[in-house]
């Protein structure tokens, strides 16, 4: 599903954030990526979902090489992909609802096919009662659980969450560590980066840190 | 899709003083426009109306019993403009309103009607038909020495050099403000689309297409621009018309200045400002977010 060979990423003149770094992440496996802050976790999501390409290296996406893949094959591939980002990355003037409806919108869906899935998938996340309500007027553990359900919503290929239960008490966490394992079982491929022990511990998935940059295998996957 | 895409873009805040240039620029490109088009009527209209006309001056004679040598000639004159192939009918403007002609100059006494004036003849043309002066003034030669054919050709040569000048004055000033408006609505459209950034990227992040991108945001800056422009081209179009208001009031028109209005069949014409402020907004928007695109990965 995805394949790393020796990538390397700089921003612009700056200095290294990646260094060789190698792995593959197997269809339908369940991941986690940890490392403390600034080690370059968000940067090797962004590789993953398409929004920096990498200074160096081999990236495998989908079974298609990145670097000889056409600008206009890219967005089928990012419709395949969903991200929750670290910094949510709502349209403010959009309401709970129709943001989570979003990328059913660009599916090009009906508001009549997909208005029971997202008004259950917002319950469910215990929003059911703010579906009206426009992300400023929500609290950060709410709008991040918005992100969560946009993130989840077409059911992509690949689920891709940067942080994702930084800002929910720890029962909220675990219930959104179920929905992606829900996710996980009808086949999604899962990549979590996280600093929440409890949740690695609970969930028993596979962990990748990253230490300098580089990529340090902690546990293969306990299922 | 076009549905769906309609509704992802937030609905305008701040966007009013964008709207009011959009609509002041369109106001005064109608103002131009309309000035053209009431210029080359103006232009159209003095050129014909003197174009169907002739005037032949029967001067007195200066030998011989003048008032007799003057009737006998402007006889012979009105004979040959009515022999003439293209000329409807010739007429002798009366004594009265050749003296009415003159007053300006020599004042309103008896000592006109003493003063041996020279005759006038008004010759209407055929409508579309030409006369060959030439040929006529040839004729007249023989027939009454004593006459004289204008046939307002240096009248209407600088009538239409002037009617010219007005013309592509209107031309100019309506390609400036149309430059200017392109700019100010291009300007205004990708300082709009700045506050819009967000989104478009958002929406490159989830795999929508550029195009998709591209109709979301474009047809929004259609729409409000269309309007902007209509409400000031609406403004426009009623001093138009309103200034022949003012005309049917008495407040008239410098004699030989065009009305200052335009007819109801001419204001379809200033359509043409909204219609290409509003293409000129859907370019822009269009360009500008395909380019903001094509710079991300
Ligand atoms: N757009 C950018 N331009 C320049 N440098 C950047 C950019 N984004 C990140 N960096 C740098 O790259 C390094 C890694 O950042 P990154 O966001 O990947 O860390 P992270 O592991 O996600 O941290 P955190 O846990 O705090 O989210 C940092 O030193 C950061 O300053
Ligand atoms: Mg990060």
């Amino acid at each position: 599903m995805v394949r790393f060979e020796n990538v390397g990423m700089r921003y612009d003149a700056g200095p290294e954030v990646l260094r060789d770094v190698t792995f593959v992440l197997e269809a339908g496996s369940f991941t986690f990526l940890t490392g403390l802050s600034g080690a370059g976790k968000t940067t090797l999501l962004k590789l993953i979902y398409l929004a920096e390409p990498p200074s160096r290296g081999l990236i495998t996406l989908f079974g298609r090489d990145l670097a000889t893949a056409k600008r206009t094959a890219l967005p089928a591939l990012r419709r395949r992909i969903g991200v929750v980002f670290q910094d949510f990355r709502l349209l403010d003037h959009l309401s709970a609802f129709d943001n989570v409806a979003l990328p059913l919108r660009l599916a090009g869906k009906r508001v009549s096919d997909y208005a029971r899935d997202v008004e259950e998938l917002l319950s469910w996340v215990g929003l059911g009662d703010r579906m009206n309500s426009a992300p400023p007027t929500l609290s950060g553990g709410e709008q991040q659980r918005v992100a969560i359900a946009r993130a989840v919503v077409a059911r992509p290929d690949l689920l891709i969450a940067d942080e994702p239960t930084g800002n929910v008490d720890p029962e909220m966490g675990a219930r959104l560590i179920r929905l992606f394992s829900e996710l996980n079982r009808l086949g999604t491929t899962v990549l979590i980066a996280t600093h929440d022990r409890t949740l690695i511990e609970t969930a028993r998935a596979r962990e990748m840190r990253l230490v300098d940059g580089r990529l340090v295998e902690l546990r293969a996957s306990a299922a | 899709m076009m549905n769906n895409s309609a509704h992802v873009l937030p609905r305008d805040k701040g966007a009013a003083p964008l709207d009011f240039v959009i609509a002041v620029m369109a106001f005064l490109a109608a103002l131009a426009l309309g000035a053209s088009l009431i210029a080359d009527r103006a232009a159209a209209g003095w050129q014909s109306g003197l174009a169907a006309k002739l005037t032949v001056q029967v001067l007195p004679p200066e030998t011989g019993d003048a008032n007799a040598g003057l009737q006998a000639q402007i006889q012979a004159a009105l004979d040959v403009l009515n022999a003439t192939p293209g000329i409807a009918h010739a007429e002798l403007i009366s004594d009265t309103d050749t003296q009415a002609l003159v007053e300006p100059w020599i004042g309103k006494n008896n000592l006109v009607s003493e003063i041996p004036l020279p005759r006038l003849i008004d010759a209407t043309i055929v409508p579309g038909e030409e006369v060959d002066v030439a040929a006529l003034t040839q004729k007249l030669k023989q027939a009454a020495p004593s006459a004289l054919v204008d046939d307002h050709s240096r009248w209407i040569g600088r009538l239409g050099a002037l009617a010219g000048a007005v013309r592509y004055s209107a031309y100019a000033i309506l390609l400036l403000i149309a430059g200017a408006t392109a700019a100010a609505v291009s300007f205004a459209t990708r300082a709009g689309l700045s506050a819009h950034h967000e989104m478009v990227e958002l929406l490159h992040q989830m795999g929508a297409l550029p195009s998709f991108i591209a109709r979301t945001v474009e047809w929004h800056y259609f729409i409000s621009a269309l309007m902007a422009a209509l409400a000031g081209t609406l403004v426009a179009a009623v001093l138009f018309l309103g200034a022949s208001g003012l005309e049917s009031f008495g407040v008239e028109a410098v004699p030989f200045l065009p009305p200052l209005s335009l007819k109801w069949t001419e204001i379809p014409w200033l359509l043409a400002v909204p219609a290409a402020t509003a293409a000129i907004a859907w370019a822009t928007a269009r360009i500008s977010v395909l380019s903001v695109v094509k710079a991300i990965y």
